[in-house]
């Protein structure tokens, strides 16, 4: 395995994380709350709202924009 | 902006019903603030710096202004100047309405360092589920959604357990017809209309200027959205379990980190690095076709929706 692949495999895992975490919170009893409520609590106040929504839009400027 | 009438603590704090300006009613109501001195004097100058320098205990407008200098030193300044700009302006905003708290929250009735944070999410969490939705936003009276309820809330239902009996639609008339069909409607066009939006500008192509100009539009248009007000009237949704913030914390931080080292480990941050690629190097290949383009502008433009929705 090359540093390529072990790049890729890192992100992979970061990934497979979060099916997880979600699968977790969807389908068991587990504490943990899926990635929809932990986002809706998040939007809850302005300073937050904000951020996350200029997260999003960099994201667009990053891949796309000048 | 008008003043509304304060709240006990019960109903939350209400550092978001202070006026915009320095000097308000607060000051007005209070002989003096800590320490004896009158709260007037103490926020008569407040200096812009100390402001935004407040603000940043807000972790995402910490968050912001890295990813705005990393992109700055990444070779992309537009990107940079614009989240910069946003972070600051971000920092600005919850330091303001910070330095308002604090004076407002001084006093006898101070039952607790927690209660004592002068960050909104105070309000948001604990307040607004005992004073109602319109005692969330911060100064922004939430009586404006009310006033025009969404098509959500209308279409859904107006109250749990009594669903829209066709005698009330009858009675109704017109109106409820015109709405029940509305949504659908309004929901097609949307669709229709992102759709032609992610074919037309994934045409383009990537970092020129005509596509340039309607991502940072678009982008700007829904933070300014967020920044006024949600869309819906709702209650604040309870913080979720600790451990689960944690875990769903601790992915993010280490997808950031791996692809920070990742990006390190790049010849210099302005050249791709086949060994260690960023997630940017891996979608390249994505990107460089017109529907590869458009379906990615489709998914952002989604969870967009999805975001402006919560």
């Amino acid at each position: 395995m090359n540093s390529h692949d072990a790049t890729v495999l890192g992100y992979l895992v970061i990934l497979l994380a979060g099916i997880v975490l979600q699968l977790l919170a969807t389908r068991t009893r587990a504490p943990i709350p899926p990635l929809g409520k932990v986002i809706a609590w998040a939007m809850g106040t302005r300073t937050r709202r904000v951020g996350i929504l200029v997260a999003w839009a960099w994201v667009g400027l990053h891949f796309f924009a000048r | 902006m008008m003043a509304r009438p304060r709240r006990s603590r019960a109903g939350g704090p209400s550092s978001r019903d202070q006026p915009a300006t320095g000097r308000g009613p607060g000051d007005k109501g209070a002989s003096s603030g800590p320490g004896g001195v009158p709260p007037g004097r103490v926020r008569a100058a407040p200096s812009h710096l100390v402001t935004v320098l407040a603000g940043l205990r807000e972790p995402i407008v910490v968050i912001l202004l890295i990813i705005g200098f990393m992109s700055w030193i990444s070779g992309k300044p537009l990107d940079g100047l614009l989240i910069l700009l946003a972070g600051v302006s971000l920092a600005w905003d919850a330091g303001r309405r910070s330095r308002q708290a604090v004076p407002a929250e001084a006093g006898p009735a101070r039952a607790s360092p927690a209660e004592a944070d002068p960050a909104e999410a105070s309000p948001a969490e604990a307040g607004s589920a005992a004073a109602g939705p319109a005692a969330r936003e911060d100064g922004v009276p939430m009586a404006t959604a009310a006033a025009h309820p969404p098509a959500s809330v209308t279409a859904a239902g107006s109250a749990p357990g009594a669903p829209p009996a066709p005698a009330a639609a009858g009675r109704a008339g017109g109106p409820l017809a015109v709405r029940r069909w509305r949504r659908p409607a309004l929901s097609a066009a949307w669709l229709a209309a992102g759709v032609l939006y992610a074919v037309v500008v994934g045409s383009f192509s990537r970092y020129s200027w005509p596509a340039t100009v309607p991502v940072a539009g678009l982008g700007a248009a829904v933070v300014a959205i967020g920044w006024r007000s949600p869309r819906h009237a709702r209650p604040a949704p309870a913080r979720p379990p600790a451990a689960g913030l944690a875990l769903w914390g601790l992915v993010f931080v280490a997808g950031c980190l791996w692809e920070l080292w990742s990006l390190l480990e790049q010849p210099n941050l302005a050249t791709s690095s086949y060994a260690h690629p960023t997630i940017s190097t891996l979608t390249d290949p994505v990107l460089s076709t017109w529907a590869g383009r458009s379906v990615v502008l489709a998914g952002w433009l989604g969870l967009g929706w999805f975001l402006v929705e919560r």
